[in-house]
């Protein structure tokens, strides 16, 4: 699992580069759906986070709540929070995961703290928010019916000073 | 998304978020409104309906301070809360 997520930041710079949807923000496709969805209120789903770190950052990184319950089609605010215990700034970029993994389909993020290096100065705090929705195109999926559970896991790893991450279209 | 009959792939592709990723609240700037909303989901049984007002407050501190790109919030999914604001004051302040 480990490896999967670490191999998910190089493979997610290919994909984006490949299929150039990096940096669409506020396109009308995102937005006008968020406007226009409904929610489906008789679709409660919990979701889980988790957070982990690699072994290489020494940041504390947890989810400031266990689980929330959201129905499709309503966007959803959590926080993790991100501690550097150290007396050096580190560097940090984390990626995600979903599962199950057919559900991640569904998963939208709107704005969060992924893919992008974040930067801590020594002893500092910071909370972190991931603003979400599961569309409500979950609800009409028969392959979801039994899904009534969602884990969202993200992964810290440490970015090197210097180091160059052509992360497409976040500044 | 369109929903693709993935019958054999069951690997995760990440996707990056719609409007990118939240600069850092290194000074703990909308804090407060953090706590206000944490409180809400911690009274709420962490029912995300039951405190989508503080999370709306929330996000528009971040507007408010730069920490996030300006959005109508009918764009963000809070359409019928700013519906309720407007019918309650007929100013908005």
């Amino acid at each position: 699992m480990v490896g999967l997520s670490y191999a998910a930041v190089p493979l997610y710079r290919l994909y984006c580069q490949a299929t150039g949807l990096g940096g669409t923000a506020g396109t009308g496709g995102g937005a006008e759906r968020i406007e226009r969805m409904e929610p489906v209120r008789d679709r409660r789903i919990r979701v889980t986070f988790n957070a982990d770190t690699h072994a290489s950052i020494q940041w504390n990184f947890k989810p400031q709540q266990s689980e929330i319950w959201v129905v499709p089609g309503e966007t959803a605010l959590a926080f993790y929070k991100a501690k550097n215990p150290t007396d050096k700034p580190i560097i940090g970029i984390s990626t995600y995961n979903v599962v199950p993994f057919e559900a991640g389909q569904y998963f939208n993020k709107i704005q969060c703290f992924c893919f992008e290096e974040q930067r801590l100065n020594p002893q500092e705090e910071v909370d972190m928010p991931v603003f979400f929705y599961i569309d409500p195109e979950f609800a009409e999926d028969p392959k979801m019916a039994k899904v009534d559970l969602i884990t969202l896991s993200y992964t810290f790893f440490e970015a090197k000073e210097g180091q160059k991450l052509p992360l497409p279209g976040y500044q | 998304m369109s929903t693709a009959m993935n019958f054999s792939s069951k690997s995760f592709t990440p996707r990056p978020p719609d409007k990118g990723a939240f600069p850092l609240d290194h000074f703990g700037e909308c804090s407060a409104f953090k706590e206000r909303f944490m409180e809400c989901l911690r009274h709420s049984g962490y029912e995300s309906a039951a405190c989508r007002q503080s999370a709306m407050a929330y996000l528009e501190c971040r507007m408010d301070r730069q920490l996030m790109a300006n959005e109508p919030l009918e764009k963000l999914g809070f359409k019928d809360l700013i519906n309720e604001k407007s019918e309650e004051k007929p100013e908005k302040s």
